[in-house]
């Protein structure tokens, strides 16, 4: 076989099945509108000041022993070293394992990770490390920059560097060539070491794009720390709950959202139809302000559906959208898993078997080298559809009631129904956009 | 507050139990997972063999005219179903010799030279695959392969 230059490629999924789709949104619906009339009306999540539950024994001495974190700190920076040489002195093929790890084990494999042991990239950000090895190296405190960050900034550093992400993977061209993916880490690791010397480790809580993107999702997770800094485990929910407000949060959920809306509608027929025909405009143009269109379209819709509302004396309306954010992050998980989830298996393995050879040499190093990924998923288009739709509802529910406890906490009585319907509303059509995408797909 | 709690529960457990029957009745319905496909070959067809070209061969399964004249190609990005195993055949007809790009599992190439000429390319897994025009840049068409 003739090698291609690079890329990433392979099949798309089929389309879900319109069955799905309808029942999909049906069910949608019914959860929806259960939620809104029977849920309860006084705020459940972190408020009866009762303590979480302590995380069992072993896992939290595991967790906090003097080892673990400097481990998974040096896994970090030794995987990151790895693929950086395949970056620098690999190929520009597509067996380069340098593309799968940025597209995919990063990028997709971010949620999984985050979902289910918490903060992710923040115990293994490379950039961390570096910027830790440095203020050793200068005799500083990698927590204490120059100059402290300022608050107001909040989460839209982060904002932008997802938005410069996923304009780079969907709408920038020559992405999967490998001098251009290697530039755009280089900046990557550029700025937020300048970030990390310069307001020290804070900004990466704030503004590295990755390591926003994993600690939201991980309020999803069970893993917590309580004020005292032990590890407990709460409900998912509760744990959403405790997603900090910080100016930029819905601009960070937005791009999430509606990038991965448009990476659906890009290969749709439809698009593929009028961008090809489309005369005098570059394609680059037509899916940059498409994907404008989907984040800002997300961002608008949801921020008025959360003022239309009545509020109490004395609450700025205009604090609403960032106090009913984090309840997106669920949809957001559901939506990624719906549209990713074969992509992170399939192209996630050959990744592991093309990580045996960064130089495309024959080599074997890992000894992966010589397996074939496992395609059992594409075999199984109706199992897949019906994860798909799955991830989707599920997000959904989740989303409908985070927004519902954050209603009762924070509108008037009066209103804490009526407050609520404008915001299910568009939480319902989102959840049927996207499932209208996964079926025209 | 507790009987509150458990109605909402009950009820929301029966939503979602009706969703589910709901996706369960259909997947019955339709049943179109190739089970066996997993046993399909990959046949590379690759440029085309003289053999093809001469004789008229008589198609079996899905035929796809491609046009290609100057920096237009037709059809444009249109979707053709087509089953698991079985070749799709392209009749393509350019002004310029070229390439088209086939994003299968793995990845296929098609090489093609200025004229008429007939490929045949078959696909060992479900999905979509785009069939794209390498110079154009342009997809030519989608398959969606069950």
């Amino acid at each position: 076989m003739k090698l291609f230059a690079h890329g990433i490629g392979g099949a798309k999924d089929l389309p879900i099945p319109a069955e799905y789709a309808i029942a999909g949104a049906c069910a949608a619906l019914a959860v929806s509108f259960t939620v809104l009339a029977l849920a309860w009306r006084t705020p459940r999540f972190n408020v009866d000041g009762r303590p979480p539950r302590r995380a069992p024994e072993w896992v939290a001495t595991l967790v906090d022993s003097s080892w673990f974190g400097p481990l998974l700190r040096a896994f970090g920076l030794v995987f990151f070293l790895y693929v950086g040489a395949a970056a620098i002195f690999g190929k520009d093929l597509l067996i380069n394992p340098f593309f799968g790890v940025f597209f995919v084990l990063l990028w997709v494999g971010i949620v999984p990770m985050s979902l289910f042991f918490g903060p992710f990239y923040k115990a293994i950000s490379p950039v961390r490390t570096i910027n830790g090895l440095l203020a050793r190296l200068s005799g500083s405190d990698p927590d204490v920059g120059l100059r402290a960050y300022p608050a107001r900034l909040g989460y839209w550093p982060a904002a932008l560097g997802l938005f410069a992400f996923v304009w780079f993977e969907l709408v920038y061209p020559f992405s999967t060539e490998l001098g251009p993916a290697r530039l755009w880490c280089a900046a990557y690791v550029g700025l937020m070491l300048i970030g990390g010397a310069v307001f020290g480790n804070r900004f990466y809580e704030h503004a590295d794009p990755f390591e926003v993107y994993s600690t939201l999702v991980s309020h999803l997770s069970p893993w917590g720390r309580d004020d005292a800094g032990n590890l407990v485990v709460r409900s998912p929910l509760a744990n959403l709950d405790l997603t900090p407000v910080r100016p930029g949060l819905l601009a960070v959920c937005s791009v999430l959202l509606g990038s991965t809306a448009f990476d659906s509608f890009k290969d749709s027929g439809f698009w593929i139809r009028r961008i090809q025909s489309w005369e005098g405009v570059s394609t680059e143009w037509l899916n940059l302000s498409a994907l404008l269109f989907f984040i800002l379209a997300v961002g608008t819709l949801f921020a008025l559906a959360t003022m239309a509302t009545g509020i109490k004396d004395g609450h700025r309306r205009l604090e609403l959208p960032l106090e009913f954010a984090h309840s997106l992050i669920p949809i957001i998980v559901g939506y990624v898993i719906a549209h990713y989830l074969s992509y992170l298996v399939e192209v996630g393995q050959q990744t592991v078997i093309y990580l045996s050879d960064p130089f495309s040499t024959g080599a074997n190093y890992l000894g992966t080298g010589n397996r074939a990924p496992n395609y059992w998923l594409t075999y199984h288009p109706t199992f897949l559809a019906v994860t798909k739709v799955g991830g989707v509802i599920v997000g959904h529910v989740l989303a409908v009631i985070a927004a519902h406890d954050r209603a009762v906490k924070l509108l008037p009585p009066r209103h804490q129904l009526t407050g609520q319907l404008s915001l299910l509303v568009v939480m319902v059509g989102f959840t049927i956009g996207g499932l209208y995408l996964l079926f025209g797909a | 507050m507790p009987r509150r709690r458990s109605r909402a529960a009950t009820a929301a457990a029966a939503a979602i139990a009706l969703a589910v029957l709901g996706l369960a009745g259909c997947s019955s319905a339709d049943d179109t997972e190739p089970e066996d496909s997993a046993t399909a070959t990959a046949t590379d067809s690759g440029s085309s063999s003289p053999s093809e070209t001469a004789t008229e061969t008589k198609p079996t399964g899905v035929v796809v005219d491609i046009t290609f004249e100057g920096d237009s190609v037709d059809p444009n990005g249109e979707r053709i179903d087509a089953k698991v195993g079985e070749p799709i055949t392209l009749n393509i007809t350019a002004d310029a010799g070229g390439e088209l790009h086939v994003h299968s599992t793995p990845e296929q190439e098609i090489e093609y030279d200025a004229g008429t000429s007939t490929h045949k390319v078959t696909f060992d897994q479900p999905g979509i695959v785009d069939i794209e025009s390498h110079h154009l840049e342009k997809v030519v068409v989608q398959v969606e392969v069950r």
